[in-house]
């Protein structure tokens, strides 16, 4: 198991440099400091939907309404700030509490009235498009007035000034380091097989170079996107909910077995809701960044975007059945996800063929997944 | 006994390698045609790798050694292999579809076609022929989910034979059967030994081994220990050669002061969620220090019992639960556990464990609010407790964080029980907790409730063997049809006796409703 588990991360890692070294050969741009900050900007936000999708993933349902509402909860906001003059901040939170509350409704009827959640949020795909569409007027509704800036269009176009970044990446090296270290010395105390303490160095060492590499040149152009930011306090954020408290391990029994954790008095109703519910919050944040991306609420934002999110988790490791899945998978599946998406708009392949490529990785991705796991 | 002693099947010096274990050492084994031959042996003992052997699921070269099926050398590559040389095999776990009839199960995967189109009429008649000729009364058109468990298993045999199987292998048959049930079994292959079918039966039961075996093998840890003849041989010699020392007493129960009464069931009338009533006027009551017993038929309502007393099945009509003189209604497990009552359910791998996960994420499930401190879980103080329980129940494994899924029967229930416990129960519900586990680890379960009872707890054990029942109980109650058939002490209680309860005759309908 844990040797199968090595292959699979490893094999991820290749295909990833594979990606990269495909892209780069053809396409000199594709390593540029300005390409790499755009492709983390939208690695961000996909991976930032994917998480949220895990949770919902984890215990065995599935949301395929995220992309509708990505585009519903960004129009709201852009529509009050836009047509009604709300300053943003309240507009993004009015707009977050709804999506909260639709997504524990919408967790609730899975729960409570036993209807699979895929044709609930099938069904809401389709109504949050169509509330999405008459929000805007079918119009394309600005973040903001004008060149001016707001909180909301700031999301996505704020960078980080070069000094800080370095500060802020040093603290995060520090204390990865410390808690890896920690952890490590917690788990020999218990007589856990550990790895040997030259493998950790080594781990934190590159670790340590790759993000310091990153900082290095994403100051070479603007300095560390905000969406990075955004997108390392929500991977802390689950992380931390699925690895450090009884609600993550109640995701992961339920998705592995429902009656089992019933019988444990685990209360699977209110932990199922709850993902719903985060969901719910997680949706609405990537609707902002989605929208303040394109600059605009239009009738396409969002589009299939619960799809990426999915394919996402599955690249990554997570298991469809549920109980199985990762935070740092969904980020790799994220990353393979928008790097194959980002390398092909460079090039300016047709969106026939990008369909069809992405198509085909995902398809690729889960066939790889079964073999490794069947073997 | 067989008449010509005529060897069909046989497996010579079968050498069986897994990464770090030798599961199978030069194991020998012979089947004369006609006969029952049963393999005994303690959990890990090797019997499944054997049987996986016999049917092809380790394809010939993942182990050493030679088959032979009428001398003639076979190497099965699958189990489709096995078939086809007249070799059936039926599992505990049943491999049948129940939204599919009886007849589309009994030719599933060999459906009768002429150009791709299915003749269902043939089918059904056909079906129909081979039920009658095992003199079974199942309709062939009914649902296989409307069936009892018994009965799916005796389609699961027909369906076996059908395929002209000369040798049989049932691997666990009557785990999951009732008493009544089982003795249709039994009576099912003795009829098959007449007409020469030969039969591999695994049972943990040695009653049933005894039954209707010509030959018994005994294995342990991969070694075939001793051959013995059913007719030359007792109980007491197969156990001492399964285990490999003397057990004094199958049934050590000692007794603890009794206490006040921990729980209390005042006229429960429960229905199912079919709204059919199937718990009628249940009243009981079980003392700190006590064992109780509850016996009774399949679908006498046992498990609903403990179930709805626990708030995870059925709905009360009437009638009232105290735990700790507290009540309990429209409560959920969740609630239970914090008030108190735990239970060990007759199934782990559906309602016990989470199989892919380890073993401490499973021990800890139940008790994560105890380490856990402004809603973030204390790893280490999670650890140090699964340590303790770990090491307490003695469980079989390289440590914590190894995958239950690859854990013995004995061992899983272990976990499952280490869970319960560490929910500090007042009252422990163990719902058939000896069922598929072997000789060893059953009398570490008994020694757990004589250790439970003399610290307090009340413990209500369900159980479908009544000698486990009579020697484990201080009191035993049997269900008949959702009533109470019968309240014994364990001076009282008879095996007829316990029987007669349980086969109560229905009281008349009452106009109730």
């Amino acid at each position: 198991m844990q040797n199968k588990l090595s292959v699979r991360d490893f094999s991820m890692a290749i295909s990833l440099a594979l990606i990269w070294l495909f892209f780069a050969l053809l396409n000199p741009n594709f390593l540029t400091s300005r390409n790499i900050s755009i492709l983390v900007i939208e690695l961000s936000i996909t991976a930032i939907l994917a998480l949220g999708m895990l949770l919902v993933i984890l215990p065995g349902h599935i949301d395929l309404s995220v992309g509708s509402g990505v585009g519903l909860f960004g129009g709201v906001a852009s529509v009050l700030v836009f047509h009604h003059n709300w300053p943003s901040p309240l507009a993004m939170t009015v707009s977050l509490v709804i999506a909260i509350t639709v997504w524990y409704l919408m967790g609730t009827l899975v729960i409570k009235q036993k209807i699979p959640a895929f044709i609930i949020t099938l069904g809401g795909l389709l109504i949050f498009k169509g509330v999405f569409w008459l929000v805007i007027k079918n119009s394309t509704v600005p973040v903001t007035h004008g060149t001016e800036r707001n909180f909301y269009s700031l999301l996505t176009t704020y960078y980080i000034p070069p000094l800080i970044g370095y500060i802020l990446g040093a603290l995060v090296i520090g204390s990865i380091a410390y808690t890896y270290c920690f952890t490590r010395k917690r788990r020999q105390s218990y007589g856990f097989n550990v790895e040997s303490a030259e493998v950790t160095f080594m781990k934190l060492f590159v670790g340590g170079q790759f993000i310091f590499l990153f900082i290095l040149v994403t100051n070479q152009y603007r300095g560390i996107p905000l969406p990075v930011v955004i997108l390392g306090a929500v991977a802390l954020f689950v992380y931390i909910l699925t690895q450090h408290t009884p609600f993550g391990r109640h995701l992961y029994a339920i998705g592995g077995n429902e009656k089992a954790a019933l019988i444990s008095g685990i209360p699977v109703d209110r932990v199922v809701i709850h993902a719903f519910a985060i969901m719910g919050c997680i949706v609405a944040i990537t609707g902002f960044m989605q929208t303040a991306y394109s600059g605009a609420s239009t009738t396409t934002v969002g589009d299939l975007m619960e799809l990426d999110a999915i394919a996402a988790c599955v690249i990554g490791g997570t298991s469809l059945k549920g109980g199985r899945g990762s935070v740092i998978g969904v980020i790799f599946g994220a990353l393979i996800m928008a790097s194959l998406l980002n390398g092909m708009t460079l090039m300016a392949i047709s969106p026939e063929i990008k369909f069809i490529a992405r198509g085909g990785v995902l398809t690729l991705a889960v066939w790889m997944d079964v073999k490794l796991n069947t073997d | 006994m067989p008449q010509k002693q005529k060897t069909i099947l046989q497996a010579k010096s079968i050498l069986k390698k897994f990464p770090g274990v030798i599961a199978l050492k030069n194991v020998d084994l012979e089947l004369y045609a006609g006969e029952i031959y049963s393999l005994c042996g303690e959990n890990g003992a090797g019997k499944s790798t054997l049987i996986k052997i016999l049917s092809g699921i380790y394809p010939a070269g993942s182990y050493q050694g030679d088959l032979f099926l009428d001398q003639k050398k076979m190497s099965f590559q699958n189990l489709k292999d096995a078939e086809k040389s007249g070799i059936a095999v039926i599992y505990q776990e049943l491999a049948l579809v129940e939204e599919m009839t009886v007849a589309e199960n009994i030719f599933l995967g060999s459906e009768p076609s002429s150009w791709g189109l299915i003749n269902w009429d043939h089918i059904y008649q056909q079906a129909q022929k081979v039920l009658e000729q095992f003199g079974l009364s199942i309709d062939p058109s009914a649902k296989l989910g409307s069936l009892g468990v018994g009965q799916q298993q005796l389609v699961e045999i027909v369906k076996a034979l059908r395929k002209n199987s000369r040798i049989l292998i049932l691997d666990e048959p009557t785990s999951a059967l009732s008493e009544t049930e089982v003795a249709i079994l039994l009576q099912i292959l003795l009829d098959l030994r007449k007409k020469g079918i030969s039969c591999i039966y695994i049972s943990h039961k040695l009653d049933e081994v005894f039954a209707i075996s010509d030959r018994i093998t005994v294995l342990r840890d991969g070694e075939s220990i001793v051959t013995l003849e059913a007719k030359k041989t007792s109980k007491e010699e197969i156990i001492r050669h399964m285990v490999g020392r003397e057990i004094t007493n199958l049934f050590p129960r000692e007794k603890s002061p009794l206490g006040g009464i921990l729980l209390e069931a005042k006229n429960l009338y429960v229905l199912d969620n079919r709204g059919e009533e199937i718990l009628k006027n249940i009243s009981f009551q079980v003392r700190s220090g006590e064992v109780l017993g509850l016996g009774g038929l399949m679908g006498a309502g046992r498990t609903e019992l403990l179930m709805h007393i626990f708030g995870a099945a059925g709905q009360r009509k009437s009638g009232s639960i105290f735990l700790q003189e507290e009540e309990l209604k429209n409560h959920n497990p969740a609630q239970s556990i914090k008030k108190g009552l735990v239970l060990v359910s007759e199934d782990r791998k559906i309602y016990g464990l989470v199989l892919e996960q380890s073993i401490g994420f499973n021990m800890s499930l139940s008790s994560l609010e105890q380490f856990s401190f402004r809603g973030f879980i204390n790893q280490d103080q999670e650890f140090q407790k699964n340590q303790e329980y770990f090491q307490f129940l003695q469980v079989k494994a390289p440590g914590l964080d190894s995958f239950v899924e690859t854990l013995s029967g004995g061992n899983q229930q272990k976990v499952v029980l280490g869970k319960a416990l560490m929910t500090n129960p007042k009252v422990v519900f163990l719902d058939e907790p000896t069922r598929g586990i072997d000789v060893g680890a059953k009398l570490e379960v008994y020694h757990l409730m004589n250790r439970l009872t003399s610290e307090g707890y009340a413990v209500v054990l369900v159980s479908s063997e009544l000698p486990e029942l009579m020697g484990m109980s201080d009191r035993i109650i049997m269900l008949s049809e959702g009533r109470i058939g019968g309240t014994f002490t364990q001076a009282e209680a008879t095996q007829e006796k316990l029987i007669a309860a349980a086969m109560e005759q229905k009281e008349p309908i009452e106009d109730a409703k």
